[in-house]
């Protein structure tokens, strides 16, 4: 393997995981603290590259985009989660197990009714459309920039949840959820803040994946499954597994794509099912949110 | 007494027959229209479904009664299509089946087609098993994968700038895209062109991030990319591969035509891609105009060949049932042997031999468009016709 075919291949598997991990960590925030497992996530994340490319397409600057997209899945979020999820909350999980399954449908058919069947082509500024030389290989810069940006994402994240005061509430909501609202935190805005911020999560994947792959109204699926997988690999509630996950999976399957072609997801699951027979909770999973 | 009697009975009956005739003639000659209208090819579905409504609107009768399309999605699934077959036929008492989008779904249906016993006529099916494959059975629109294979390899041999490449071929993994791989490496080492992976790469359908295959294309050192991919997926790894830089030395010869709207979408970035195909609106012959202007006028979106195919399908299949005079079974299948229809894309003829269609065909590069009706940014160029004897296969 050459230099130029390594830094490719590495390069790729760090994009392919980075936006994995921002929509499994979205996931994952939202199970953690509302105990909602979302099926309609990866229609969040559809949603907030329709919406970037919409934005885009109005001749918004695409670094604008990428901030405003997010937003505007939140309030999708914030109104699913008032007007849907809220009330099925103290019912059994299977209820917004189902309710999640359906809306993921409802959504996908408002994409197609909105914007079409036809897959979309995001334009990116001019400076992003190049290549740049790095160790032996022509690289996107568009590529180069998606990295920026989930490194950003994920820095502000860790930032949040580590060192202010809201980020510390929210985690202590996952844990010990019963001592935090004897405290006097109301729980309600905990759900509200954990939903709305899983969906900024999917939106702001939505749109750096919209470039980078394409945009079409069944973009979701895929990305819901291999985002599932990312969390159950990493283990449910653990954002550090989530981030070793979401590398391993970018790193797997693209190497797979590269050398095994016909087996490339096979692979991907069969590692899954590896890492659950040694570790049935994931890499990290003990059970309870970070 | 009796006489009265008799003589109201037969002016009764006389009325009562009267009365039935009109409601018999009226009766609609149900065709069943299995397209993908949801999925990752549902924009082609849904051109497939206009194609074949402009067809029955244009006929408006066969055999003096009208015409009833029964439209169902496929979701480009072989088992759903099957079952939406058997509904069609068994519940809708549908005539004849047309349309199918996928290799997969075709055969699934085909397999069936005892069972149906009801002609089935595939638009968009290419691969080579439906020659002669069953009496009931038939292909006419888009060519089958060994004309279009007949068709890149002619365009590679006598286009200097792809002549001399080296090309990685990558197809989509189903089995129409292992037959087009198969069928392009076959005949391309007899015309000793360069191929770089004789066994080649197949990548699933739901592949969006296509930058693994793109490194290791890029890897190979191959200048040339052979590709064979769902219509609407070949302007998304095009988009791709010019992002990595690769379309700036790497020609891409594709075993379909891209979607029309799809290459709108990806502008530019979908420059250059080759491809043998029956038909472009960039055919200019008086039909063909006549044709396009209508499609548009009607569904104001850019003719594209999925729709074309469609409507050539539909006029030989409902010319058939006007030849059979008949809607049994046998009389329209023996009918469609050997039917032709002059359209959009000359004569288009079933072969008595195969059940397959023979026709001629255009090599295709996609480039910007001129001003145009449409309003298209990017045409597939006709550069070259194909005559239909050229791709084959011998009908003996």
């Amino acid at each position: 393997m050459t230099l130029a075919l390594f830094v490719d291949i590495t390069l790729n598997s760090l994009v392919l995981g980075g936006v994995f991990l921002i929509v499994a960590i979205g996931l994952n925030i939202i199970y953690g603290l509302s105990r909602v497992m979302n099926l309609a996530h990866g229609s969040l994340y559809a949603i907030g590259a329709y919406a970037g490319y919409t934005l885009v397409t109005q001749k918004i600057p695409f670094f604008v985009a990428i901030l405003i997209a997010p937003l505007i899945v939140g309030v999708v979020g914030l109104v699913l989660e008032r007007t849907i999820i809220a009330p099925m909350r103290k019912r059994s999980m299977i209820y917004t197990l189902i309710l999640t399954y359906g809306l993921m449908f409802a959504l996908d058919g408002l994409i197609k009714y909105t914007w079409g069947n036809e897959p979309r082509f995001m334009a990116m500024p001019a400076f992003m459309r190049e290549t740049m030389p790095i160790l032996g290989t022509h690289y996107p810069v568009f590529r180069l920039v998606t990295l920026l940006i989930t490194a950003a994402v994920m820095a502000a994240l860790m930032l949040f949840l580590g060192k202010t005061k809201t980020g510390i509430t929210l985690r202590a909501a996952a844990t010990i959820p019963e001592m935090v609202s004897c405290l006097g935190i109301n729980m309600t805005h905990v759900h509200i803040g954990a939903f709305v911020l899983g969906c900024c999560l999917a939106g702001i994947a939505g749109v750096i994946a919209g470039p980078l792959t394409t945009i079409d109204p069944l973009m979701g699926h895929g990305m819901l499954i291999s985002s599932f997988v990312v969390i159950v690999i990493g283990g449910l509630g653990s954002l550090r597994g989530a981030v070793i996950a979401a590398l391993l999976i970018g790193v797997v399957q693209t190497l797979a794509e590269f050398f095994i072609t016909d087996l490339a997801m096979v692979i991907v699951y069969m590692l899954m099912a590896v890492i659950l027979a040694f570790r049935p909770r994931g890499l990290l999973g003990e059970g309870k949110f970070e | 007494m009796k006489k009265t009697a008799l003589a109201v009975f037969s002016v009764w009956m006389i009325v009562m027959m009267g009365a039935a005739l009109p409601a018999a003639a009226a009766d609609p000659v149900k065709i069943g229209v299995l397209v993908p209208l949801t999925g990752i090819v549902a924009q082609g579905g849904l051109e497939m479904k206009m194609g074949i409504e402009m067809a029955a609107l244009e006929k408006k009768t066969v055999l003096g009664r009208p015409i009833e399309l029964v439209v169902e999605d496929t979701q480009l699934k072989p088992d759903v299509a099957v079952s939406k077959a058997e509904k069609l036929v068994f519940n809708d008492n549908c005539k004849a089946l047309i349309g199918v989008f996928s290799s997969g779904v075709g055969l699934a249906i085909a397999k069936n087609i005892d069972k149906l016993n009801v002609p089935f006529l595939t638009t968009h099916v290419m691969t080579t098993e439906f020659y002669g494959m069953h009496p009931l059975v038939f292909r006419c629109g888009q060519l089958a994968n060994d004309q279009t294979a007949v068709g890149n390899v002619k365009g590679i041999v006598d286009r200097p700038d792809l002549k001399d490449r080296k090309y990685y071929v990558i197809v989509h993994d189903y089995a129409w895209g292992h037959d087009a791989g198969k069928r392009f490496i076959d005949l391309a080492k007899q015309n000793n062109i360069k191929i770089v992976n004789e066994d080649f790469d197949r990548a699933p359908t739901s592949t969006k991030d296509w930058s693994s295959y793109i490194s290791k294309i890029k890897a190979s050192g191959a200048d040339g990319i052979y590709i064979a991919f769902i219509t609407n997926v070949i302007p998304i790894f095009a988009k791709q591969a010019a992002d990595f830089g690769l379309t700036k030395t790497a020609k891409i010869v594709s075993a379909a035509a891209p979607g029309p709207m799809e290459l709108e979408e990806g502008g530019e970035a979908c420059y250059g891609i080759f491809g043998a195909s029956d038909w472009s609106w960039d055919v200019n012959t008086p039909v063909s105009d006549k044709w396009e202007m209508e499609f548009w006028n009607k569904y104001k979106t850019i003719p594209s060949d999925a729709a074309v195919h469609s409507y050539v399908g539909m006029m030989n299949l409902l010319n058939a049932i006007e030849k059979a005079k008949s809607t049994e079974a046998k009389a329209i299948a023996d009918a469609l042997r050997g039917i032709s229809f002059d359209g959009p894309y000359g004569t288009v003829r079933i072969s008595a031999f195969d059940n397959c269609a023979r026709n001629d065909a255009v090599l295709t590069e996609t480039m910007a468009a001129p001003a145009n009706p449409y309003g298209a940014k990017v045409v597939m160029k006709v550069l070259k016709t194909y005559k239909a004897e050229e791709l084959g296969p011998p009908e003996k």
